[in-house]
């Protein structure tokens, strides 16, 4: 499995946009797979051609000219008249919402939208020919990036807050409350990442829950992370189970998910992502 | 004087105490080109040296070409259409006309661009997918019916085969009634940046520069009105390239076409005013005005000192702008509005002589009816009610707008240098010069963006999960075979022996060096395709198959 994956980008019909399969050409060959680019106004032959000849596991078409509908399924024809309806195949280009599942019918792995980050892109790729030769999908997660914060289960913010701003001298940055976890929530700044103290709102949140179980205290820790659904998914692929399998708006309005204690030798995590509010990678 | 230098010094000395508590947002502010950005501008300028600028109307056109730029006419509102075939493009002609819209804009489908008739294997699915379709006369005819040639300016983006274009234009209009010496609009023409980023070419370099040429010659005694190439920066800017790379490679194209219509034996006076300029209109306001101030000192420079040229005319660069096509998102698309309102107003400020405002779905497909008159009603405003146009060149003597023109120009001369030493920007474009500096600067860019170190709004920060999906404009998916219809029908009404005849009469004269313009009006006006011309001169000239 240290074979490096083989990928043909190609561009079928006339138009000589190359900016995207360019920059996608680069962008594969810096994630560490061989790219070869056919160059301009390939027809599905000479593209179904240079794969076989070239045993890519991979075709990248990109096409802006609205001739996808056509030429895309006649690509997927041909590779499996020749044998090769193996090689995983995706898209590019200015190509209408509507006009994905027709294509995605007719074989296509998956479009890429404009805007689709590179990475995501080499992700799927990695995944797709992974699957294929029968390797697990992934071997783990891109590694968070820090702590984000650590989450305390208190009976009552105004109890503990002098505590933390007194003796300890910290910075209360804000109160907030959410109202899908039925708490408020206090942040406290230390370093690069935070205290937040969580007060149960009623009965049915889950702070109420944790605190007449195990008491106050340390509820939970939060990983901060970058492209938190694509995290989520490499967790899900290596086994692992979560709380919740989409992304849910958390304190501050950052994206959360929680991994399941059961799948973490009883620590609970969060993911956190807060790319979207920060802008970027902070 | 000393006074105020005091006083600086003060400021300087405040502002940086501040500053240990309040920090800048990034450590180096800098343009798409990566010029420095400083904190303050002027503090420390002398008086702004006023001959640099020059006045509006006057050489070297800092300023602008008129003396009284939009207070005398606005810029022409030209909006870039085509799609399906002639008659459906024919009707939105006429509905722009209508709205206000004040010259015409010709999209052309692929194959048409390439040279390929509707029928040609290579057209499968391309077929008025882009733009309209042309394969001869006929479709011309429709295309134009009932728009009154002698009134309109037409621009066309027409490369490779630009001689068949032009030439149908005026069959069309003699058909009209209407002589060649009245009409006027404009041919894209210019095959240099097909080669660097767009794509489009057929033939190599050297009989490609020579229909050039011969469109120069040619238009000079018959259609004079005529501006005989759009020298293009757009399509660079949108293979990636920034501001200065886009300015430098296109001047550096500019000179490569003056240089081959004098080796070509022409005076340089009797062509060089109808050369005219394209470029794009991206975000970064304040350097997209300084780049479109800077590109006619440039020029003006060039064509009066290093060319001699001595008509005033040949001086001045006349340029069409179009809004930046990439600078679009596909998510939250009604954003794109406002980055083209901004874009347009850059392109206004820079004194631009025409403008393409782009419709807020051309991240997804062609634009609809709506954001096509949307896209027409912002530079509307921008004319009518924002007071802009006002008075001329608002922007001149602002520190910053001075010193970035300045900054542009010391660096485009650094590249024309580079091109030089390559032999001219044939050689470079022969070499992948161009080619590699834009893919270059796109993936640095594309890198930039995913690092969320350059945002984009809606795409890699305040995004939306469950977007709303736009209505999207179909173009009918059985014109080509409609085209190819049509086709069949011509092949079988046209006078046969006379088209086959005008064919081979043209085949000669690409074996010559005669002018082939007049042969190809030829072939147009007997009903001769544009696969059948360029058929022909594919197999004398060859075929370009990229670096």
């Amino acid at each position: 499995m240290n074979k490096k994956i083989r990928v043909l980008v190609a561009k079928p019909g006339l138009d000589g946009h190359d900016r995207g399969a360019l920059v996608i050409s680069q962008a594969l060959r810096d994630y560490g797979m061989e790219v070869i680019y056919t160059g301009l106004r390939q027809t599905p032959q000479q593209i179904v051609a240079a794969a076989v000849q070239e045993d890519v596991d991979a075709i990248g078409l990109s096409c802006l000219s609205g001739a996808h509908n056509e030429l895309f399924p006649e690509v997927m024809a041909l590779l499996k008249e020749r044998g090769a309806g193996d090689i995983i195949v995706v898209g590019g280009g200015v190509i209408p919402w509507e006009d994905i599942p027709f294509l995605e019918s007719a074989g296509v792995q998956k479009i890429f939208t404009p805007g689709t980050p590179t990475i995501e892109t080499a992700k799927f790729i990695e995944a797709a020919v992974r699957a294929r030769d029968g390797y697990p999908a992934s071997i783990g997660m891109e590694p968070p990036k820090k702590i984000d914060h650590i989450g305390i289960a208190v009976e009552s913010l105004d109890e503990v807050l002098p505590f933390y701003v007194n003796t300890l001298g910290l910075k209360l940055e804000a109160i907030e409350e959410v109202p899908s976890q039925n708490v408020k929530v206090a942040f406290i700044k230390i370093g690069e990442s935070r205290l937040e103290l969580l007060e149960p709102l009623s009965e049915e949140s889950p702070i109420r829950q944790f605190i007449t179980k195990r008491g106050q205290g340390v509820h939970h820790v939060a990983l901060g992370v970058e492209g938190i659904s694509e995290r989520i998914g490499e967790l899900k692929n290596a086994g692992i189970k979560m709380i919740q399998e989409e992304p849910v708006k958390g304190a501050g309005g950052a994206s959360i998910a929680f991994i399941h204690p059961s799948s973490a030798h009883k620590v609970l995590f969060e993911l956190c992502d807060k790319t979207e509010i920060e802008g970027g990678a902070s | 004087m000393i006074k105020h230098q005091e006083r600086v010094k003060k400021w300087k000395l405040a502002t940086e105490k501040s500053m240990q508590r309040f920090p800048e947002r990034k450590e180096r502010f800098e343009t798409s080109s990566k010029f420095e950005i400083s904190r303050l501008y002027g503090a420390e300028q002398e008086n702004y040296d006023i001959e640099k600028l020059g006045l509006p109307g006057e050489y070297p056109y800092t300023r602008g070409i008129q003396p009284t730029m939009y207070r005398a006419r606005y810029w022409t509102m030209r909006q870039y259409a085509g799609f399906g075939s002639a008659e459906e493009t024919n009707k939105r002609f006429r509905y722009l006309l209508q709205q206000g819209q004040t010259g015409l804009s010709v999209a052309f489908d692929l194959p048409t661009q390439i040279g390929y008739d509707s029928d040609h294997s290579m057209s499968k699915g391309e077929v008025g997918k882009v733009g309209v379709a042309i394969d001869s006369l006929e479709d011309m005819e429709a295309l134009l019916r009932e728009i009154p040639l002698d009134q309109v300016s037409t621009s066309m983006t027409i490369n490779a085969p630009a001689s068949v274009l032009l030439a149908m234009y005026i069959v069309v209009a003699e058909k009209q009634g209407i002589s060649p010496e009245t009409i006027s609009g404009t041919i894209q023409n210019d095959i240099l940046k097909e080669y660097i980023a767009r794509g489009t070419y057929i033939f190599p370099p050297k009989p490609s520069m020579r229909l050039i040429t011969d469109i120069f010659a040619y238009c000079k005694e018959q259609v004079p009105k005529w501006n005989t190439i759009s020298i293009s920066g757009y399509h660079i800017r949108e293979a990636g390239a920034n501001a200065v790379q886009e300015l430098a490679f296109t001047i550096a194209n500019g000179k490569a076409y003056v240089d081959a219509a004098i080796e070509a034996g022409l005076n340089i006076d009797d062509f060089a005013p109808r050369l005219a300029f394209f470029f794009n209109a991206h975000n970064q306001f304040f350097e997209e005005v300084a780049k479109f101030r800077a590109a006619r000192r440039i020029w003006a420079k060039l064509m009066k000192d290093t060319y001699g040229a001595r008509n005033p005319k040949s001086w001045q660069l006349r340029f069409h702008t179009q809004t930046g096509g990439s600078t679009l998102t596909a998510q939250q698309p009604d954003n794109n509005i406002v980055r083209v309102t901004l874009q347009a107003l850059a392109a206004v400020m820079g004194g631009t002589q025409s403008l393409h405002t782009n419709s807020r779905d051309e991240a997804l497909a062609l634009p609809t009816e709506d954001s096509a008159r949307i896209a027409l009603r912002t530079q509307q405003i921008i004319a009518h009610e924002s007071g802009v146009a006002d008075t001329v060149d608002p922007l001149a003597g602002s520190y910053f707008v001075e010193h970035l023109t300045d900054v542009m120009e010391e660096e485009v001369g650094k590249y024309l240098e580079k091109i030089e030493s390559l032999g001219g920007a044939v050689a470079a474009v022969e070499q992948g010069y161009m080619q590699r500096e834009i893919h270059h600067t796109a993936y640095e860019t594309q890198k930039a963006i995913e690092k969320g170190e350059e945002i984009i709004v809606g795409m890699n920060s305040y995004t939306l999960e469950n977007e709303v999906r736009p209505e999207l404009l179909r173009v009918d998916p059985t014109l080509g075979e409609k085209q190819k219809e049509k086709l069949t029908r011509l092949r079988n009404s046209r006078d046969q022996d006379r088209a086959s005849a005008r064919l081979e009469a043209l085949r000669l004269g690409a074996k010559g060096t005669e002018n082939l313009m007049p042969l190809i009006v030829d072939c147009v006006r007997d009903y001769c395709t544009i696969g059948e011309i360029c058929g022909i001169l594919r197999e004398e000239f060859g075929e370009y198959t990229g670096v």
